[in-house]
């Protein structure tokens, strides 16, 4: 994925050549065969190579791992904490967005609010988020509460200056076309600058995703009583290493599945943009 | 009778941040009659553009007097549209939504917007395009769905900033013919920045020369040919005196 397309600037993919069959499969073929490579010697590295007792506890195969996580599936033992974790970071996330859109539309088009609140906005901003845990744990406690305030301030920062950015960059052309038109401040925001930032406040959005989850790790890995990573620490701590694989991929498997829907919503917003290759 | 749009001494400096300032206008006079059709001729960078936004009400000139049937012009009203010289479309917006742009931001309602983008977008000559995006129009379609969103709002007052500069030459031709159509019908004043003499004559009751920067009225030529005018006119003795006239008004401005 390049950089040009996390702002929506389009090669010249108009006259893009058709690209044959093979052409076009050929990275996910491979792609694909790859992992099935690594997983294959994963899986077989035990008989290849003999394991003392002590390195043996610490390590598992695939095949268990797929076993484990599909008994915590059937069994239902993964949806309680799985249900915690994903209100933490549903609500962090959607509240994010709530609060930084907006204030990224506002702080950039008034010189005066942002003037006001650029010291703050960057002293938060530089300051990492793990120095705040002890404190908001002290304020919220071990519960979702806490847990949604870390979501919240991880994801606010990436979409309050992405919204900013991409509001500060609207064509001044344009906004005066809306204007004359006797179109209200409002109108310059819905009909130029918030189209204008899409594509910044997408890079954002998929900057947040990585950071919520984030922050739904860490607070419980350091101090939560539920949850999909309090399960995982407390398999750690039991040596059942295949149970830790299992949190790792419904993690993993969560944001790919946000980053998805992030495309998606990409795609539907972007329609009027230039097609950015030729195949599709 | 006062005249329908009048300036006074009209100055204005921009002040760009970091760099010097620039004199757009200065003393600048003007007087049009209601229902005129004026054009306005002048080198490169004196200021054209400058005054339709004048007038247009999205700059505010630092001093002098500019007025709008005898009340001073404060801001954007919907008596007045602009086509814009780099079109100004909103590249997310399709052909039809970009025509309607004017007439949502009064209110009108979608069944009604389309009976009135629906004849415009003909007239231009992009029925069929309606679903387009601006990215996927030539520069020459691109301006004319410029002019049709400055004719929907139907306003009295019409600001053309170069509006055929991206046509071709046939194109161009058949444009004037409904652009003086469309005034003639709708009794509007319009406001016509070209830098084609010919086409200024063509199209006008008047030709204002400007000076080069800063900006201000140097001399304005009365067109008294008979109208309708049509194509041949073109070609007759006192057409080419005219042009001859106002090409010696403007050469001794323009320095290169
Ligand atoms: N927003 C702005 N900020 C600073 N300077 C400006 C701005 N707009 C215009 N100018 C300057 O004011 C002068 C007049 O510009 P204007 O666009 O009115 O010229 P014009 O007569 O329309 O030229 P052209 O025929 O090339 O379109 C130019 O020197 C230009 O550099
Ligand atoms: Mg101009």
């Amino acid at each position: 994925m390049s950089e040009l397309l996390e702002t929506g600037m389009a090669p010249a993919g108009d006259f893009a050549p058709a690209r044959s069959l093979w052409r076009r499969i050929e990275p996910a073929v491979l792609g694909a065969g790859s992992i099935v490579v690594l997983l294959l010697l994963w899986e077989l590295l035990p008989q290849l190579v003999t394991l003392q007792a002590g390195t043996k506890m610490l390590f598992t195969t695939p095949s268990k791992i797929a076993v484990t996580l599909w008994n915590m599936i059937v069994t239902g033992k993964l949806w309680a904490p799985l249900s915690v974790s994903g209100t933490g970071f549903v609500v962090g996330l959607l509240l994010s967005v709530l609060v930084g859109l907006p204030l990224g539309v506002v702080l950039g088009r008034s010189r005066t609010l942002n003037a006001m609140f650029d010291p703050f906005v960057t002293a938060f901003n530089a300051t990492p988020r793990l120095v705040f845990l002890p404190l908001l744990m002290l304020w919220f406690g071990l519960g979702v509460t806490a847990k949604v305030v870390i979501v919240f301030i991880g994801a606010l920062f990436p979409i309050l200056i992405n919204t900013y950015e991409g509001v500060r960059n609207a064509d001044r052309g344009l906004i005066n076309v809306v204007r004359s038109f006797g179109g209200s401040e409002w109108d310059v925001a819905r009909l130029v600058v918030v189209p204008n930032a899409l594509p910044y406040i997408v890079a954002g959005l998929r900057l947040a995703i990585g950071r919520a989850i984030l922050g739904v790790v860490v607070a419980e890995f350091f101090g939560a009583e539920d949850g999909l990573g309090v399960i995982m620490v407390q398999a750690a701590s039991r040596y059942q290493v295949d149970v830790v694989f299992a949190g790792l991929i419904v993690f993993a498997v969560l944001s790919l599945i946000m980053t998805g829907l992030v495309k998606l919503l990409e795609n539907r917003l972007g329609g009027w943009r230039p097609q950015r290759t030729g195949g599709e | 009778m006062q005249p329908y749009i009048q300036g006074r001494n009209v100055n204005l400096t921009f002040r760009p941040p970091n760099r010097g300032p620039v004199r757009a206008l200065q003393n600048f006079d003007i007087d049009v009659n209601e229902g005129e059709f004026l054009s306005i001729v002048g080198p490169s960078g004196c200021g054209k553009s400058t005054f339709l936004n004048v007038i247009l009400g999205l700059i505010r000139p630092d001093s002098g007097d500019i007025r709008l049937r005898g009340s001073p012009i404060s801001g954007p009203s919907t008596d007045r549209a602009m086509v814009f010289q780099d079109f100004g479309l909103l590249p997310w917006r399709t052909v039809q939504a970009n025509v309607e742009l004017g007439l949502e931001l009064k209110g009108m309602a979608a069944d009604a917007r389309r009976k009135v983008s629906q004849p415009l977008i003909e007239m231009i000559g992009l029925a069929g395009f309606e679903g387009h995006f601006p990215h996927e129009l030539s520069g020459g379609m691109k301006q004319r769905v410029g002019l049709a969103r400055a004719l929907a709002t139907d306003p009295s007052v019409l600001l053309m900033d170069e509006p055929f500069a991206a046509l071709d030459a046939q194109t161009r031709d058949l444009m004037q013919v409904e652009l003086l159509r469309v005034w003639q019908q709708d009794k509007k004043t319009v406001l016509f920045v070209t830098h084609q003499i010919e086409e200024a004559i063509y199209l006008s009751d008047r030709v204002m020369v400007m000076t080069k920067r800063p900006g201000r009225a140097k001399k304005i030529f009365p067109i008294d040919l008979p109208r309708p005018r049509d194509y041949e006119m073109r070609v007759t003795p006192e057409f080419n005196e005219l042009k001859l006239q106002i090409w010696n008004e403007l050469k001794d401005e323009i320095t290169v």
